[in-house]
């Protein structure tokens, strides 16, 4: 029985957890964004005026989802007044397929038949039509423009036509932009700059207290009749609010949120803690936010150094000895005389042949712990001549070698040594 | 030459119409020739009419020829492509057997959840020892048919496919136009696979034939090997890449995470050399086509492919010259129709009803001057012929031999054949010395031999054949024994000679140790007396070496009798070096300068002279300045010489004018000036590059 | 509202009447009326059946035990992908799977929807190599698009931008969703088809790092990544596979909703069980592992490398042995230690070793080629170049070599006018320049290469050297005079076309053509020993005009 009650909870968790509207539920207060945005849009709506919105503030802040809030809010509330267009910075950058995307949007919005093969020039007569007709009908269009920013290089064709259309009165258009760049304004060109009324919402990032607060919010379960196996929410959220007043607790919170303090990746870490709490007991444990906050926050370089090879690392060893020498750019031939050199000098191990190191090479190449200087791929010059650089820091590299399970330890005098005749034996 | 070399760069496409260039020479070359020659008949008729007998004799000598050197070549690469097949058939098993995949499996996307731990290609390195690639495509092309035909799906890809420009996509389009037949503009593998999965083509082998591996772009190789690893469970590709130069040179071009995709096997394909041998026994040794070439013809030709270009394509299309230009110069050439019909009555016949113009000119033949004949220069021609014919059969019977003996010893069939062709090779000192040193040498020749042999290897003096006699003496003799079968099959036209063999063959035969061997071409019964001390065996078989290189020796001085030392040779020996050396390495850029210089000769207009006038032709004009300023000059001192020279006829005129005072004329004479000045600078600006 | 919604209307008609003939509602492809894809409204059960169950899903799944047994190394990665999965219908956030080439990636994540049972759509981004072919493959596969030859090969949809994409997958999506929900229904009754366990469907984008080279790569990249909020449908999960790790898709914005997971390379002993799954002698394949593993495991640890590696080597291992189910003893494993101890070195030390041909009567054929072939080595057969080339070649690629060893500025001292024709003081000459340009030179050749240099320096040096050679030449006179002047000019009529030879085996390579004068350099890029080949080939004395070490 428990392990079913368990196995409720982690879906509703998994649920709340992965549907953004419910991590933020709109704060009534007037000085929020969230109303702020609800009286821009429903005036302009009811005072049939154009008016133009952006929305800035950093990722996972919650711009979109209030927005979403806002506008379902209104489409509940006056269905037929006001038609949604979303376009997407990264789908629709380019002007002629965004002016075809929200002519598909109304189309389909007003049960028109859409024409693929529709010009360019049929598409936006056919949208300020659209505009106009919607004026007429007292019905305000929406355009939400997500990842503004990225509509800004080019020509601006389509923002341009967008707020042109709306300085005449016989259009009501509200066009919305969101972005991440808080200087998004500053990208417009002047035409269309003059025409964009300056009106800017700010998100910040929730401070300590409203996620906490947004934590308890989403993880403990409701023990009213709305989840099935009550008195097992009560053990839950019981277990939930020790753990979280444990200082063990806070100190993964302070750790987590140092890293991101926006809401998104607080609910990434949420999320691994909940997939990966014990299925036998069905209770979050102190130990699940641990291994989530490790999974979350990872060590990529110095994962990959644990990945190496002995032969590899020899090579991002000789490769550090010869930054440390800083005798300018270096190449694949410059590290096997290195190595050769320190080879010599120390007779330990087996001296490997060039094709073997040059594979080795390779791999480092690929998984990025080495990269070229020049980034100018079609050229003739084979690999071993192009000059290379260490992607990891000394320090980095030092921690791969003390945690690397059967390192050397000639490596790790290479490392700190300078010439190798010094310690020669 | 040097500094205009850049601007007419051959890119590797472009090579085969440079080195068609030659023909297109000869094309031109001919019809003059025969204008010259045609002054000395009297009546065009029979001209004309020998003439279209020369013509069809050349087509018919040379589609012998050409027959013959197609079979050469077949042969030589009929084994690759056995042992080609079978690698295919096994490396096909092996994939079956590594993993079994439905029919409709074939087509999901995601890889088969087999547990072999890495996925590799097949692949076989065919190495054509040959640094041009020339002569190797028709080989790919045909081991593309061959497979086919062994129910394979074949695809040829060459260097083109595999460029950066067009990346994956290039190759995977071609791939699929070979197979699928037809041209998807969105080329993928998803493709392949699903025409794979169909009933007809499925459970066949693919196989992926590129040509030139070291042309293609290493990036998008490497691209196309790893994607092909990906799916090799599914669609079982099996490569063959053709390596001109050596095995690691694959290993030098592709990266490492698409070499270990490969599991290589190599390949021979057989050298250009052994295969020009072939030819040259082919075509010129063996049987006599009524065509051959002179001494100097030969070295030529040899150095002209061991030099320049090592490849059997160019060697034909030079021989093809030398034979187009001998029919065409030498009027008697038709002769040659009768020798192939291999019947004396045809070119008695025609001998006898010769017009006398060609009479007097096999008269003058200048292998008949030395011995001036009398009487009927008709019968004489007609036995002299015939002599020349066993002559030259006697010969290619010893040079068949000396072949034979160089197959032990290293020797090329082409430096053998060179040689024996000299028509100074009695007297060439060498081969006294050698000759020599058989007469006098006994017993301890065997030491000195060697030793003179090795001294003369290092130090190039000690000709091949000497090299090819000297090798008789120090063969093994088991050995020698073969060799004197494969000589007595050689000789056997040639009676004395055969019997000599025959008899040395059978004293080996008894002298060699006791054990039993029968002979079958010669019914020889050895005798009882078998038995001997072995050290006795020892220079028993000694002698039997000296007698066989006695043999060879007598053989050389007696039959090899080169053609060219023989009467009447000109009508079948083509010796004309310099005119194949023209028509083959037509420098053309020289002729053109040539040409340039002395326009006015070949435009034989009135106007111009030797000197430079505005007349000529502007090209001409601007190529004499250049070579008057030397090999360097700047633009604005051509472009002022070169006015000067248009303008200067005009100068007068203009010096007239301008001693008239009154300014509005010379207003007026600025105007033409202008003009010119546009007129002349057009074609200046045109002819510089 | 009404009568505005008729006002509404008029204009349309008016507007569109121009495309009208062409219109066709989105929904709708040319592909129609094919077979292969069944159109959403109409389609017959049994063709959804038979489609949706070998489109979506996996043959037979296999249990908890065999997913587990399958990768013995692998257990903490597929707790950890089955936790984030999650229970059937539970929402997932994407998962962004990397680690090392052939750490099994793939194949432990395909296993796991395997045992799963629930409808994926996979498609490798090294498969279909650009944007286009990425986005259709999938398509293809949740419109249960088969190409054929009867639809000459065609994907369902013609999709080149990302914005289509995204419309027909969520289109194609909520219909496949719909079709899973109806099946789901516990009563079904009879033609319930088979849909796996779930009302989830999980996309699987594999090597995605690939993607970065291509040319808005990093744009589509994000786009892939954030795919689940610009669909925003719940019942989509996401996994992405990728070689190389999370940082380096950084540089584009917002990627951090992934939920990463690491699969480390194995471990020694890891590997150690991974080669010993499936052995038919386990004993001595052990006893072989014992010796060769560790020292190869310092060289690379990916496990498609090692095992191409150990093949030969067990069979050198086992080659003493007369048959392979021996149990070996301590003694034999020394012996056998012994015989393969000389092997393993240098198997270490080389990547790609090719063997030739299988067939014993084909070795044979191959030494008897090799004999005939040796002749034209003309006596010194050590040394011999393997391939035909005509000497105009060897020369030209001889000056070459020269021309990119030396410096430009040497080539004075090197070649005077008259050819060089005295050899020692040449080299005296060259040896003086040297001295002091070498080990600052040494480094140069190291860091940038050989060096470029224009055709013309090319042919002058070519010249200087066809003058000076006395070997083959000599030969040729010994002949006869003639063949001299052949040589010399013919070489400069087709010197070009040996010169474009060259480049075509990779011995010359164009470089990039120098911006002061437009004329393309040229560089050499054989290596020396094959240059000493060739040099001795014709007997030159090549030592003589490199300077160096």
């Amino acid at each position: 029985m428990s392990t079913g009650a368990a196995a409720d909870a982690q879906a509703l968790l998994r649920c709340r957890l992965s549907d953004p509207r419910f991590s933020l539920s709109p704060s009534p207060s007037p000085d929020s964004n969230y109303s702020k945005l609800k009286f821009i849009l429903s005036n302009s709506i009811f005072e049939s005026c154009n008016n133009s919105v952006l929305l800035l503030g950093p990722r996972g802040c919650g711009k979109t989802t209030v927005l979403e809030l806002v506008l379902r809010k209104l489409q509940t509330d006056h269905p037929d007044r006001l038609s949604v267009v979303r376009l997407n910075g990264l789908l629709h950058s380019d002007d002629r397929c965004a002016l075809k995307e929200i002519v598909r949007q109304l189309c389909t919005d007003h049960q028109l038949i859409f024409s693929k093969m529709a010009s360019c020039d049929d598409n936006s007569q056919f949208m300020l039509s659209m505009l106009r007709e919607c004026a007429l009908a007292h019905k305000a269009i929406i355009f939400v423009l997500d990842e503004f920013d990225l509509f800004t290089p080019g020509k601006q064709r389509l923002l341009y036509s967008l707020l042109d259309a709306m300085q005449s009165v016989q259009s009501q258009a509200v066009v919305v932009g969101v972005s991440c760049r808080l200087d998004a304004d500053q990208l417009l060109e002047k035409r269309v700059r003059s025409r964009f009324s300056h009106r800017k919402l700010l998100f910040l990032p929730p401070s300590m207290e409203d996620l906490q607060r947004l934590l308890r919010q989403i993880l403990f379960l409701p023990t009213d009749s709305s989840f099935r196996h009550s008195d097992f929410a009560v053990k839950f959220n019981a277990k939930l609010s020790v753990i979280f007043n444990g200082e063990g607790f806070i100190d993964i919170l302070n750790s987590v949120v140092g890293v991101d303090n926006s809401v998104s990746h607080l609910l990434n870490f949420l999320f691994c803690a909940v997939c990966n709490m014990d299925s036998g007991s069905g209770f979050l444990s102190l130990g699940s936010f641990k291994s989530a906050m490790l999974s979350v926050q990872r060590q990529l370089k110095l994962e990959s150094l644990q990945d190496v090879s002995i032969l590899e690392l020899y090579i991002l060893v000789c490769m550090k000895r010869l930054e440390a020498k800083d005798c300018g750019s270096y190449n694949f031939n410059s590290i096997m005389k290195e190595y050769k050199g320190l080879q010599d000098a120390s007779q330990t191990g087996a001296y490997y042949s060039r094709q073997v190191c040059l594979r080795a090479f390779e791999h480092l190449l690929e998984c990025e712990l080495v990269g070229f200087t020049d980034n100018n791929r079609g050229q003739s010059l084979s690999i071993e001549f192009r000059a290379v650089v260490l992607l990891i820091s000394s320090h980095e590299l030092y921690q791969g070698l003390r945690s690397s399970r059967n390192c050397p330890d000639i490596l790790l005098q290479w490392f700190d040594r300078e010439n190798p005749k010094s310690h020669a034996y | 030459m040097a500094p205009s070399a850049t601007t007419d760069w051959p890119s590797p496409s472009e090579i085969g119409d440079n080195a068609l260039q030659p023909c297109f020479v000869l094309h031109k070359a001919l019809p003059r020739k025969y204008e010259k020659r045609s002054k000395e008949f009297n009546s065009d008729e029979d001209e004309s009419s020998y003439e279209k007998l020369r013509s069809e004799a050349f087509n018919l000598v040379w589609s012998r020829i050409e027959t013959a050197i197609k079979d050469v070549l077949k042969h030589s690469t009929s084994h690759l492509f056995k042992e080609l097949h079978n690698w295919v058939h096994e490396s096909f098993l092996a994939i079956k057997s590594s993993a079994t995949c439905s029919l409709s499996e074939v087509t999901r996307p995601y890889p088969l959840l087999v547990d072999n731990l890495c996925r590799q290609l097949f692949t076989a390195f065919v190495l054509t020892k040959n640094i041009e690639i020339v002569d190797d495509l028709l080989t790919f092309k045909e081991l593309g048919v061959h497979l086919k035909s062994q129910g394979c799906h074949i695809v040829n890809l060459s260097s083109h496919e595999f460029s950066v420009k067009h990346g994956i996509a290039g190759c995977f389009r071609s791939l699929l136009r070979q197979l699928v037949t037809f041209a998807s503009n969105t080329p993928d593998i998803s493709i392949l696979a699903s025409w794979y999965s169909e009933e007809a083509n499925y459970d066949k082998p693919i196989v992926v034939i590129i040509e030139d591996v070291e042309q293609c772009s290493s990036m998008v190789l490497a691209e196309f090997i790893t994607l092909l690893s990906e799916w090799v469970v599914k669609i079982p590709v099996l490569m063959i890449m053709g390596v001109a130069t050596t095995v690691d040179a694959p290993r030098k071009l592709l990266p490492s995470n698409a070499l270990q995709h490969l599991q290589p096997r190599k390949f021979t394909l057989g050298s250009p050399v052994e295969r020009l041998d072939a030819i040259i026994e082919a075509a010129f040794v063996k049987p006599f086509y009524g065509f051959n070439v002179g001494y100097k013809v030969a070295l030529f030709l040899r150095n002209y492919f061991l030099r320049h270009d090592g490849t059997i394509t160019s060697f034909v299309r030079a021989l093809k010259i030398a034979c187009m230009k001998h029919f065409s110069m030498e009027q008697l050439s038709f002769l040659c129709k009768g020798i192939i019909d291999e019947d004396s009555k045809v070119w008695e016949k025609t001998c006898q009803s010769l017009p006398e113009g060609l009479l007097k000119y096999a008269a003058n033949i200048s292998s008949i001057k030395r011995n001036n004949i009398d009487g009927n220069v008709g019968d004489a021609l007609a036995d002299g012929i015939s002599e020349l014919m066993r002559l030259r059969n006697n010969w290619s019977a010893v040079v068949m031999c000396l072949f034979e003996v160089g197959k032990y010893g290293k020797i090329q069939l082409l430096d053998i054949f060179c040689e024996a062709l000299d028509p100074s090779l009695p007297n060439c000192k060498a081969l006294k010395r050698c000759l020599e040193e058989g007469k006098d040498h006994r017993q301890p020749l065997r030491r000195d031999a060697i030793l003179r042999d090795s001294e003369s290897l290092n130090s190039r003096e000690g000709t091949f054949i000497a090299q090819a006699v000297r090798k008789v003496r120090d063969l093994p003799s088991a050995s020698l024994h073969q060799l004197l079968k494969f000589w007595a099959r050689h000789t056997e036209e040639i009676a004395e000679v055969n019997h000599k063999v025959q008899a040395l063959l059978s004293t080996f035969e008894v002298e060699v140790d006791g054990q039993v061997v029968k002979q079958e071409e010669n019914g020889m019964k050895r005798n009882p007396v078998s038995q001997r001390l072995p050290n006795m065996e020892k220079d028993k078989s000694q002698v039997a070496h000296e007698k066989a290189a006695m043999l060879a020796i007598s053989m050389i001085r007696d039959y090899m009798v080169p053609i060219e030392s023989s009467p009447f040779h000109e009508i079948f020996c083509f010796k004309h070096v310099d005119v194949l050396q023209s028509a083959l390495i037509g420098d053309p850029r020289k002729t053109i300068q040539t040409d340039l210089l002395r326009s006015h000769s070949y435009l034989q207009c009135s106007c111009c002279s030797a000197s430079l006038t505005p007349s000529m032709h502007d090209t001409s004009i601007l190529y004499n300045l250049a070579q008057e300023h030397g090999d360097l000059i700047n633009v604005h001192d051509w472009y002022e010489s070169y006015k000067a020279i248009l303008v200067g006829s005009s100068t007068k005129s203009k010096a007239k004018q301008k001693q008239s005072p009154t300014p509005k004329k010379r207003k007026v004479t600025d105007e033409p000036n202008r003009i010119e000045e546009a007129s002349i600078q057009y074609p200046f600006l045109l002819l510089v590059p | 509202m009404g009568d505005s919604e008729t006002v509404v209307k008029t204009p349309i008609r008016v507007t569109r009447s121009s495309s009208s003939s062409t219109t066709t509602t989105t929904t709708t492809t040319p592909k129609q009326n094919s077979p292969q894809k069944p159109k959403p409204g109409s389609r017959s059960l049994k063709n959804t059946k038979a489609s949706f169950s070998d489109y979506l899903l996996f043959p037979k799944p296999i249990t908890l035990d065999q997913l587990y047994s399958s990768y013995p190394c692998r257990k903490a990665q597929i707790d950890e992908l089955l936790h984030l999965i999650g229970p059937p219908n539970s929402p997932m956030k994407p998962i962004f799977i990397y680690g090392r080439p052939s750490s099994a990636k793939t194949s432990v994540l395909l296993h796991v929807f395997k045992h799963l049972n629930r409808p994926f759509v996979y498609s490798s981004c090294k498969s279909c190599y650009n944007p286009r072919l990425l986005f259709e493959s999938v398509l293809n596969q949740v419109f249960f698009h088969g190409k054929q030859s009867t639809n000459n090969y065609a994907s369902a949809k013609r999709c080149e931008k990302a914005s289509d994409f995204m419309n027909f997958l969520r289109e194609a999506l909520v219909h496949t969703i719909a079709t899973i929900r109806e099946n789901q229904r516990p009563k079904g009754s009879k033609n319930s088809l088979n849909c796996g366990a779930g009302e989830m469907i999980y996309l699987i984008f594999d090597n995605v790092e690939m993607i970065r080279d291509w040319d808005s790569g990093l744009a589509l990249v994000s786009v892939l990544f954030k795919m689940g909020d610009l669909l925003k449908m719940p019942e989509l999960g996401l996994v992405f596979i990728s070689s190389a790790s999370l940082d380096s898709f950084y540089g584009n914005t917002g990627l951090m909703e992934l939920v990463p997971v690491f699969f480390p390379s194995y471990t020694d002993e890891e590997l150690y069980q991974i080669f010993m799954r499936g052995q038919p002698n386990p004993k001595l394949y052990s006893s072989f592992l014992g010796v060769v593993l560790k020292t190869l495991c310092r060289l690379t640890k990916r496990v498609d490398e090692l095992s191409v590696a150990l093949v030969p080597l067990f069979r050198k291992y086992c080659e003493p042995l007369s048959d392979l189910r021996v149990i070996p003893d301590e003694a034999m494993k020394r012996k056998l230690f012994s015989c393969l101890q000389p092997h393993i070195m240098p198997s270490l030390n080389q990547v790609f070793k090719v063997e030739s041909g299988t067939i014993v009567e084909t070795n044979k054929e191959k030494e008897k080629r090799k004999g005939i072939l040796r002749k034209q080595g003309s006596g010194e057969t050590v040394y011999e170049v393997d391939f035909q080339m005509s000497d105009s070649a060897k020369y030209l690629l001889i000056s070459a070599f020269i021309a990119s060893k030396n410096p430009a500025t040497l080539d004075a001292a090197l070649f005077d006018s008259t050819g060089g024709s005295d050899n020692r003081k040449r080299k005296r000459k060259s040896s003086v320049t040297s001295i002091e340009k070498k080990d600052q030179a040494a480094q140069e050749m190291l860091l940038k290469g050989p060096g470029t240099f224009p055709l013309e320096r090319l042919l002058a040096i070519f010249q200087c050297i066809t003058s000076v050679t006395d070997g083959p030449i000599e030969r040729e006179q010994v002949e006869d005079g003639l063949t001299e002047e052949v040589g010399s000019c013919g070489l400069m009529s087709d010197v070009l076309l040996q010169l474009s030879t060259l480049c075509n085996a990779n011995f010359i390579c164009k470089g990039g053509s120098c911006p002061l004068e437009g004329s393309t350099r040229y560089r050499a890029t054989i290596d020396e020993d094959m240059v000493m080949k060739i040099a001795r080939s014709v007997n030159f004395p090549l030592a003589k005009y490199l300077y160096r070490r």
